[in-house]
């Protein structure tokens, strides 16, 4: 494999693996808020949760 | 009175436990495999890992106690020396002032072509006369395997960094100049 | 009253949409720098592109490693006292883990496409290579921990001992280069030496390594939140369950 063709699939491979990773965590976190019917009350708890990673 | 019920209920536990079996396995079988190439991935690395190669000046030191036996060489590659015919490729190595020579029989990578690039080469000593650039040796080693260690130094291709000098300080302490690239 | 829909606003605040749009946008910049603007390398030429992924990948992955550790320890100290952060602590140590094994992923499949090219071979039993894919191998075995089915508290504090015994390999991983002979090159970047790349990509591998953390803490607080939402519905499906069951049983007398 040549050097472009070896950065062109290093860095195709990890934007692949990026995209679908953050994909998976959006989409998963979505149906399950779905499945649960969860609104904006249950929301502001879990901001209070996230809260404290970015505090701590 | 007897509170006792007519039949057995089943007490949440016990559903959280059945809720919770039909994951065991899976788990369980994930976890075999995950230990069965732990283990594979230590012993390939005990293996390996404590002496991946031996530096030209100590494999010359330890050539009779190594004989034919296969091992790894690693060595800065010396530009001048470098001939190809017919497949094979010969050329010099050189590691604390000690020099090698090498008789290669497979394509190298493409940074070889790189002057004063280190290699680390698979092969064993044979016996028999060959001149080098600093004088004559009794054996040299022959590979069928070469890979190319490169350093942690990066520089821009644009600036035109002068290669064909041996790294600074490398060369000396030696008593022996090796002569410039013929290209 | 709960609506349908809007579990969506669940995984996605103003300050997380601020962060993955930032996360995209440097994200998109460190491509333009690493592929296109900083200068091919006078020894490997254009495959020195695939330093600006590989370092940071495993610098992130460290950092992940040492989060889940940092939060295991915190959840093993503050677990009993305070049950809800101690679960705090357990959720932020399995996202971090479960990043840090992405990134450790992507840091052996690039360092493999960048050894062919370079060494001239994918794979050697080298030492940093073989504490790498053991790293690796290790925090999966710590993910599949936690998904092993057990009480919570007894399951989070598991995978807590777990996940200290497995970054005693980090330190492992990161000085194999200089404890042993490796393939492998020293360290691009390390504390107290000057370093031995030139300016432009120097100041590239430095940019991407923030990219790379913004996009990184954007998925762990992501995650977070999932594995939130997870323990949400295991304890609401299974107190239906348990309720189903006994309503069931009761009911037919």
């Amino acid at each position: 494999m040549s050097e472009v063709a070896t950065v062109v699939a290093g860095w195709g491979i990890t934007f692949v693996i990026l995209a679908t990773y953050s994909i998976w965590v959006v989409f998963r976190g979505k149906g399950i808020g779905r499945e649960l019917g969860i609104g904006e009350t249950e929301q502001s708890d879990l901001e209070k949760d996230v809260g404290t990673i970015t505090d701590s | 009175m007897d509170l006792t019920p007519l039949h057995e209920v089943e007490a949440p536990n016990d559903l959280r436990r059945r809720v919770h079996r039909r994951r065991r396995w899976s788990v369980l079988a994930i976890s075999a495999v995950l230990i069965f190439a732990m283990a594979f991935i230590t012993a390939q690395g005990l293996r390996n890992a404590t002496l991946f190669f031996r530096n030209v000046d100590e494999a010359v030191e330890q050539r009779s106690e190594l004989g034919e036996r296969r091992f790894r060489i690693q060595g800065r590659v010396v530009p001048s020396s470098v001939k190809s015919e017919s497949g094979l490729t010969t050329f010099e190595i050189v590691h604390n002032c000690v020099v090698a020579s090498v008789l290669h029989s497979s394509d190298p990578p493409e940074l070889f072509s790189s002057p004063w690039i280190p290699v680390v080469l698979e092969g064993h000593w044979l016996a028999g006369e060959v001149g080098t650039s600093v004088g004559s040796d009794t054996h040299y080693f022959s590979s069928d395997r070469m890979l190319v260690k490169h350093t942690n130094e990066y520089a821009s291709a644009n600036e035109q960094r002068v290669m064909e000098e041996p790294p600074e300080d490398f060369l000396d302490q030696c008593s022996f100049e090796v002569p410039a690239a013929t290209s | 009253m709960p609506v349908a829909n809007s579990g969506a606003k669940m995984t996605a605040t103003l300050i997380t949409r601020v962060l993955g749009v930032s996360a995209l946008a440097a994200t998109g910049l460190m491509a333009v720098l690493g592929l296109v603007i900083s200068p091919p390398d006078v020894v490997q030429g254009e495959a020195v592109r695939m330093l600006y992924i590989h370092v940071p990948s495993i610098w992130i992955a460290y950092g992940g490693f040492a989060l889940t550790s940092i939060s295991s320890i915190l959840f093993l100290r503050r677990s009993r006292r305070r049950p809800d952060q101690g679960r705090h602590y357990d959720r932020l140590a399995g996202s971090a883990a479960e990043v840090g094994v992405v990134f450790t992923a992507i840091t052996l499949i690039t360092g493999m496409l960048w050894g062919k090219v370079t060494w001239g071979t994918y794979w050697q039993w080298d030492a940093r290579l073989t504490t790498t894919v053991l790293l690796f191998v290790t925090y999966l075995g710590y993910l599949a921990l936690r998904r092993l089915p057990a009480e919570p508290a007894v399951r989070s504090r598991r995978a807590a001992v777990m996940a200290l015994i497995s970054f005693i390999n980090v330190p492992i991983v990161h000085y194999s280069v200089d404890w042993w002979r490796t393939l492998h090159q020293k360290a691009s970047l390390s504390v107290g030496r000057r370093p031995e790349i030139t300016g432009e990509m120097y100041w590239t591998l430095l940019y991407s390594a923030l990219a790379v953390t913004i996009l990184a803490t954007w998925l762990i607080i992501h995650r977070y939140r999932v594995i939130r939402l997870e323990e949400l519905r295991d304890e609401e499906g299974l107190e239906a369950l348990i309720a189903s069951r006994l309503n069931k049983d009761f009911g037919s007398h």
